[in-house]
């Protein structure tokens, strides 16, 4: 969902690297061939291409452009021949792991392969929903390498002052001026964790609500949209940049790219704050496929596993796209390395560590679920949010 | 074995001296035989497929036989009905704008551009297809949003106070975009529909005295009904096809009917997925048959003799 735009923009630069990469003389591939990765293009740092990440893992990889939609993965793997053609791919946890994996599709990892495991965040091995989007039935099958806590971006210059609540989102001074995303997931769960932390509604957990739960939520919607309070509901990178970036909207529910890259193009003061209430976290992981371990590309997998959990990476990602780092020592990593990173970087990224930090702090925060276990009733009101 | 034998004389003919005569019946057939295999495999299955894949088990990845009409019950009682005939409703006024502006411009071409410039002039609406579609809707944002082209202009020249909200993210937005995105069409069918109304009728027309609202209501728009007809459907099929357009230029959470099965296949219902397009097919064939037996649609094309 959340990077498909950005994989359409870089799908003209990926491409062209693919296909160098696949018509290297075969004198230099390994026995397997390159490592053929199903992934989205910010899944990579350090060059327009894969070179910088290939010369850190000392492997040669053929990337393939996926989107994040869910049906893509599952039509693909599950229904079709998606094991013949990819070795490794990434998806989204807290549901695809185990969709993939009851669908016997991805293999059990061995971690002692990958020496930086060890700097793996402490929540993925202290149990609890972070520690169980990557396994399935208690064994690991993902290797996490990007995170955040999703939240409210908006526009400092015009608002002159701090947010720190959801409830700017449905506030009738931003009427006409506010944006959600047009996706029932994120933008239902986000709604349910205002109305549960405000205590307006009672909910048990956002992240997978009943059906009564979904209605009253929806419901909620329903009168903010007749009111008038969304001027629309952004799809796609691009069209929530340009939502923010164009002043169109002063508040935005947006991922964190969204919100980078709006300001840089506006040069406007556009922050993502802190909320309260609390915020949807997800993850996006690394998986093996079944089809992959056959063809014998376990070394070239966890090669790259290594590089996804070093402070190499993390940093970079961090930097490019605020994407949370997996591993710890980020900012030792920086220190350093001076002189891969200029002074207005460093401050960057321990400023938006910093503010990780706090909004993974906030109690009220749920995990994005991919299948919730109503998920009839979230499309059927999210219809009717849409009608109204 | 019996074709191969049935083959064999051809081929000692063809040795005899009579190439020709075999091998062009050959090509011919085989120039029919080709998008009558394209059409079956790329058209007629996937359209049975879809029908026959409607009805079977939701499971949560995927489907399984069966039959259950759950889906077509969810779609006609849930709120995705509203939504199907609101994207009708839309698109059906895309379809008269687009009339309003372009057949006038047919009608211009074929009647006051000389004959040997008149595709050349149909030809240059071509050119805004070579710009992305993607990029034609984005740009129209900068044009119409709050503090867009229209906007500042307007307010510039004194004659509002506030932006005008209600030309983007609005269904009127949309309807803009969708006229933007397939004006084109109707001047394309328009043109050659007008191509069924000889010149002569013109000077007939002139000569007899009728005026111009006489002359379009009672010979042009009869003659021309088949071609006129054949553009609209072309943009209502897309109005409530197109995803790209409600969702770059629609309000909150704005669907067409293509968006509505696009959703139902993210959320893994496809089932659901499959009866809206089997309902999407259902009603345009519908349309068509109106229009048929209203228009008898075989006589696009046919010259006026």
């Amino acid at each position: 969902m959340r990077q498909q735009d950005f994989t359409r923009r870089t799908l003209m630069t990926m491409t062209g690297a693919a296909a160098l990469a696949a018509g290297l003389p075969a004198g230099r591939a390994q026995a397997a061939g390159p490592l053929k990765l199903w992934t989205i293009g910010i899944a990579k740092v350090g060059a327009k291409d894969w070179s910088a990440m290939e010369k850190q893992a000392g492997i040669e990889i053929a990337y393939n452009a996926k989107s994040a939609r869910a049906d893509e993965a599952i039509q693909k793997m599950v229904v079709g021949d998606g094991n013949k053609l990819y070795d490794a791919m990434s998806d989204n946890g807290g549901g695809m792991e185990d969709a993939l994996a009851s669908q016997k599709v991805i293999t059990e990892l061995d971690v002692s392969r990958i020496p930086n495991w060890k700097n793996i965040l402490p929540v993925y091995n202290e149990g609890g929903a972070a520690a169980d989007t990557i396994r399935y039935e208690g064994k690991v099958v993902c290797v996490p390498y990007i995170s955040n806590a999703d939240s409210l971006a908006y526009n400092h210059s015009v608002i002159g002052s701090d947010l720190t609540s959801w409830e700017a989102l449905f506030d009738s001074q931003f009427k006409g001026r506010a944006a959600m995303q047009n996706d029932f997931g994120p933008t239902l769960t986000n709604t349910a964790i205002y109305l549960k932390q405000s205590g307006q509604q009672d909910i048990e957990d956002p992240s997978n609500m009943t059906p009564a739960e979904v209605k009253g939520v929806c419901q909620f919607l329903i009168d903010k949209k007749k009111a008038g309070q969304f001027r629309t509901f952004w799809d796609g990178f691009q069209n929530g940049v340009d939502l923010l970036a164009s002043e169109e909207v002063l508040v935005s529910s947006c991922w964190e790219p969204v919100q980078i890259v709006a300001g840089k193009k506006s040069g406007k003061d556009i922050r993502y704050g802190t909320m309260k209430e609390g915020h949807q976290t997800w993850n996006n992981m690394f998986m093996l496929t079944n089809g992959g371990k056959e063809r014998g590309q376990e070394d070239a997998f966890y090669s790259l596993m290594n590089v996804y959990l070093s402070p190499w990476f993390g940093a970079r990602t961090l930097s490019t796209f605020g994407f949370a780092p997996q591993m710890v020592g980020v900012n030792e990593y920086v220190e350093a390395h001076p002189q891969d990173f200029d002074a207005a970087t460093k401050a960057t990224i321990a400023e938006r560590l910093a503010n990780k930090q706090a909004r993974y702090e906030v109690a009220g925060n749920s995990w994005q679920n991919v299948f919730p276990t109503h998920i009839r009733d979230y499309q059927d009101w999210w219809a009717r949010v849409q009608a109204a | 074995m019996s074709s191969a034998e049935k083959q064999a004389p051809g081929r000692s003919n063809a040795a005899a001296g009579e190439p020709e005569g075999v091998l062009v019946p050959r090509l011919q057939s085989a120039a029919f035989v080709l998008p009558v295999t394209f059409m079956v495999v790329f058209f007629a299955l996937p359209v049975a497929l879809t029908a026959v894949w409607s009805v079977f088990e939701r499971t949560m990845f995927w489907m399984e036989p069966g039959f259950t009409l759950f889906a077509y019950e969810n779609f006609f009682t849930s709120a995705r009905l509203i939504n199907f005939l609101a994207s009708m409703y839309h698109s059906f006024i895309s379809v008269v704008i687009c009339l309003i502006l372009g057949f006038p411009i047919a009608v211009f071409v074929r009647r006051r551009i000389p004959q040997v410039a008149q595709h050349r002039v149909v030809l240059l609406f071509i050119l805004p297809f070579m710009v992305s579609e993607i990029i034609r809707i984005f740009a129209l944002r900068p044009i119409l949003q709050r503090n867009g082209l229209v906007n500042e202009t307007l307010m510039n020249l004194g004659l509002i106070s506030e932006p005008i909200t209600a030309i983007l993210y609005t269904p009127t937005g949309v309807v803009i975009g969708e006229v933007l995105s397939f004006l084109p069409f109707v001047v394309f069918s328009g043109f050659l529909a007008m191509e069924a109304v000889p010149k002569y009728i013109f000077e007939v027309c002139d000569d007899l005295g009728a005026g111009p609202y006489r002359t379009f209501k009672d010979v042009i728009l009869p003659l021309a009904a088949p071609g006129i007809f054949a553009g609209s459907v072309f943009i209502f099929v897309n109005g409530i096809g197109v995803a790209l357009l409600p969702n770059t230029l629609g309000g909150p959470g704005a669907v067409n009917a293509g968006l509505i099965a696009t959703q139902a296949i993210t959320a893994l219902d496809f089932p659901l997925a499959m009866a809206v397009s089997a309902i999407m097919m259902g009603t345009l064939m519908l349309l068509l048959y109106i229009g048929h037996r209203l228009f008898n649609l075989t006589h696009i094309l046919d010259p006026i003799s």
